[in-house]
């Protein structure tokens, strides 16, 4: 779910044009009329009174209506409506004016949010006739027409605009100089969809586009925010083109854009801190030195409090603008915003646009930081994300999902047994199998968190089904899940006592764990080690794991660390070794068998000296316990498998690792060598 | 057993710009899941008393200097059960805090005071001194220096008779994860000492757990 900082304007949605002075007659109520091949006819009729009627019927019925839309598509309403247009621009007089209005209202609303009323608007040639009313004398058909073009400038499916076409650029600039704010909405949009790669933003600067858009910051309201809207779609991610705005006329515009967010209007000063947050994005020097930031911030708690649109947008900006910066959460937590967003947050009903925005805003904040974290929770405002979870709207429940999965990374609370709550993790559980992969994701991701559980037992979540959808989920086709329900039953088994670990160990089976470790995706691989090496911490008994089934576990890692893709894999993977290695004589001898037939099967070098020898110290470190535990003299059979150590070549590794520059390695190195000289009669 | 390792090499001080971290490097002995297990001495003027403490480490955040856990006591008398707190902890990193605490009623004076129990921080206390440490160079010092808080009561009521106003100043040995502390309550007995080692729970060797937080 990405949160942009494209703003559609207010005039994004359809609107019902006023009634021009047709003669009166009674018209059956919308609804009562149904779609039928007897529109289509009425659409071709010669008489314009009937053709004008046949429009308003249309338009009534489709506005905001998907259904309505999809059968008159199919009915192939839209050529109809297309060619109504075209014969329109060739006449004359008032009723061809109420035609083009009639006519292009329509056709915006086929296009409004609706792919196939796009594809049917754009098959039907009505884009050129569209365009070529941008040019009418009369004010109303030029704003029918702008509005429309806009609804099919928002869709993805709209061509991009050439400005290599004859007369496109003027057309833009002449958009963007109207004093027609559909008109300016228009030209914001067409540069908002056809600025998408760098290529294409650097073609509008060349054309002039980036000094006209800043000459109208200083325009009227609209040119004003079309401009404001523009600038953020064509600097965006693009440091040629915000170097340029930024240096142009030594610093003016960067200037002016700041001034604009002290504006009167709040949408203006919404768009102009889009602009600078879009800046900012593209480096943070631009900002710099300013206090900016801080201005920033404020300004976009404060336009959080605004009703409508402005409201709406602000908290999308805002986590546009913290996400992923410590330095950013600290500033928005100190201007407030967790206190502004949960208040809102609990007012009740919210427009799922809004609810949704408070939700990743709140995400955002408690995405690093402890203190945002505990502030939030304080608030008592957490009953209303896990209210969330259960909404209509699939955008607003995954926004829950992510603001639980960041809030859930809290140890402290964590640790208090706080999440692990029937109205936290059953709505969660069931949102394992929401239609919506990404929720299911993130979903997966706040359960994974949860069962971190410390001191508390996990029975409940077992009780609740929790452990069975995991193991379920493991064998899902998609990797990422696999992966994810891998790590929350690592997490699960974390420090888990014997009970927890059976009843895990008993679900996901030694087999199905020994398959996952060698899963073609490294990250499935490195959580289904991470589990075996859980299993086999804590206490004594339950290195018993590692041998279930005839050592099949044992096995599995034996064979990873052989192979080992990852650096991530191989520590888990030496942990599960170092683990079993701490226990008895024979277990400590089981893991020495193992090694010594990788080292003897001599094709690769054995894993053991490659991990002490590895670039990452967490490696080395890891693979160092394992030898400090197979030379704990505190077993009979220590001075064998030093003997066996030795002959290996691993004392020699660890001389040459007394002045590694890791300081855990160096230690682990000092006790080994001294456990060494124990037995060494050399 | 392991052996001791004492180093008395001071750490240097960084001098103009900083090529790389200065604060202290990880350690697998101070990581999630690791237990630790010894005594507090308690003792105050009427008796000597010491309780059994055992530790462990849930919580790791080197870079924002954070770690956090639980306490338990045992035989304590006023309790039935074993008392359990949850502390939070500040790794002294020079980046995220410095040897000066700055609160909990802890004066400079009283920081310096009871970071100077700890052999471990002579070479240190000049410099910490001056500038509270800003300066030092950690990142290879075989100590880790703490403060840990208990923040509250996981299985007693308040009113159990034991309190957690004060904070411990709390020195950890890289080489064998031995940890030493000194609690710091301006009303409570003075000097009160936990020392603590690292435990394999019956193990010949040390085992490792992990978890990882979405």
């Amino acid at each position: 779910m990405l949160v942009t900082l494209s703003l559609p304007s207010s005039t994004s949605h359809e609107i019902t044009l006023p009634l021009s002075t047709m003669p009166a007659s009674v018209s059956p109520a919308a609804s009562t009329i149904r779609p039928s091949t007897d529109t289509l006819i009425r659409l071709a009729s010669s008489d314009h009174g009937i053709q004008l009627k046949a429009l308003r019927d249309v338009k009534n019925q489709i506005i905001g209506n998907r259904t309505k839309k999809l059968v008159y598509i199919k009915l192939g309403a839209v050529p109809a409506v297309a060619s109504v247009l075209a014969d329109a621009l060739d006449g004359s007089g008032h009723s061809s004016t109420d035609l083009l209005v009639q006519s292009a209202a329509a056709l915006g609303s086929f296009a409004c949010g609706v792919d196939a009323g796009v594809r049917a608007v754009l098959d039907s040639g009505a884009l050129p006739s569209l365009i070529q009313l941008l040019s009418n004398h009369d004010e109303k058909v030029i704003g029918s027409a702008a509005r429309s073009l806009k609804l099919l400038y928002q869709s993805k499916l709209a061509p991009k605009y050439d400005l290599s076409e004859n007369g496109s650029v003027e057309l833009l600039h002449s958009l963007l100089n109207s004093e027609n704010e559909n008109a300016n909405g228009l030209a914001a949009s067409i540069i908002a969809h056809s600025c998408k790669a760098s290529a294409e933003q650097k073609a509008f600067c060349l054309n002039g586009i980036l000094a006209k858009l800043i000459d109208l910051l200083g325009g009227s309201i609209s040119q004003r925010d079309a401009s404001l809207e523009s600038l953020a779609s064509i600097m965006k991610s693009n440091h040629e083109v915000a170097s340029q705005f930024v240096k142009y006329e030594r610093g003016q515009a960067l200037n002016l854009l700041v001034n604009l967010t002290n504006e009167r209007s709040t949408r203006t000063r919404l768009l102009a801190c889009a602009c600078l947050i879009t800046l900012r994005n593209v480096s943070s020097t631009y900002l710099r030195g300013r206090g900016t930031e801080t201005k920033l911030v404020r300004y976009l708690v404060e336009l959080l409090e605004e009703p409508g649109q402005v409201g709406e947008e602000a908290s999308f900006a805002l986590s546009s603008f913290i996400e992923d910066d410590e330095h950013l959460q600290k500033l928005a937590f100190d201007a407030n915003a967790i206190d502004v967003l949960c208040n809102h947050l609990q007012k009740d009903p919210l427009q799922p646009k809004r609810l949704e925005g408070i939700l990743i805003a709140l995400a955002r904040m408690c995405s690093r930081l402890e203190f945002c974290r505990a502030k939030f929770l304080q608030m008592q405002a957490f009953n209303s994300v896990s209210e969330a979870l259960h909404h209509d709207c699939a955008d607003v429940r995954g926004a829950a999902c992510i603001c639980m999965r960041n809030v859930t990374r809290s140890v402290q609370n964590l640790s208090a047994g706080f999440f692990m709550n029937e109205n936290i993790v059953i709505p969660l559980l069931e949102l394992l199998h929401d239609p919506n992969p990404f929720i299911q994701l993130e979903a997966l991701c706040a359960i994974s968190n949860i069962v971190v559980n410390f001191r508390t037992s996990n029975s409940s979540f077992i009780r609740w089904g929790g452990l069975k959808q995991l193991v379920q989920l493991s064998v899902s086709m998609d990797p990422a899940i696999r992966s994810n329900s891998l790590c929350a039953i690592r997490n699960l088994t974390f420090e888990a006592d014997n009970k927890c670990k059976a009843e895990v160990f008993k679900e996901l089976t030694a087999s199905s764990l020994a398959s996952l470790m060698s899963d073609p995706d490294p990250s499935v691989q490195e959580q289904a080690l991470a589990i075996a090496r859980n299993l086999t911490g804590g206490s004594l008994e339950s290195i018993q794991y590692a041998f279930a089934e005839g050592g099949i576990i044992l096995d599995a890692v034996q064979r990873q660390l052989e192979c080992a893709s990852t650096v991530e894999s191989g520590i888990q993977g030496i942990f599960v070794l170092s683990n079993v290695a701490s226990g008895r004589d024979a277990h400590k001898d089981a893991v020495m068998d193992r090694l010594l037939h990788n080292m003897g099967s001599g094709s690769n070098p054995p894993y053991l000296l490659r991990f002490m020898q590895s670039n990452d110290s967490s490696l080395r470190t890891a693979s160092l316990w394992l030898v400090v535990n197979l030379a704990s003299p505190s077993c009979m059979g220590a001075s064998r498998r030093i003997a066996k150590l030795r002959k290996a070549g691993v004392v020699s590794q660890l001389k040459i690792m007394v002045k590694d520059p890791c300081l855990d390695v160096k230690h682990r190195v000092t006790t080994i060598l001294g456990q060494y000289l124990t037995f060494d009669d050399s | 057993m392991p052996v001791r390792v004492v180093d008395s090499s001071a750490p240097s001080q960084v001098s103009g710009g900083n090529s790389g971290s200065t604060c202290p490097q990880p350690c697998t002995l101070l990581s999630v899941g690791q237990a630790f297990s010894g005594t507090q001495n308690v003792s105050n003027v009427q008796k000597d008393e010491a309780w059994r403490v055992n530790v462990r480490i849930q919580g790791f955040d080197l870079d924002h200097g954070y770690l956090c856990g639980t306490m338990e006591a045992l035989n304590v008398p006023m309790a039935d059960t074993p008392v359990i707190t949850f502390w939070e902890g500040e790794i002294v990193d020079t980046k995220n805090h410095t040897f000066f605490t700055g609160k909990w009623e802890a004066t400079l004076e009283d920081d310096i005071r009871h970071w100077s129990k700890f052999p471990s921080f002579s070479p240190l206390q000049s410099q910490v001194e001056a500038d509270g440490g800003k300066s030092l160079d950690l990142s290879n010092y075989p100590y880790i220096f703490m403060r840990w808080k208990e923040l509250y009561f996981v299985n007693v009521g308040t009113d159990c008779g034991l309190t957690i106003a004060g904070f411990y100043y709390v020195c950890f040995s890289c080489s064998d994860g031995s940890i030493n502390g000194f609690y710091y309550d301006p009303n409570s007995s003075p000097f009160q000492k936990l020392e603590l080692k690292s435990t394999n729970e019956g193990r010949s060797g040390f085992s490792f757990s992990s978890y990882q937080l979405q």
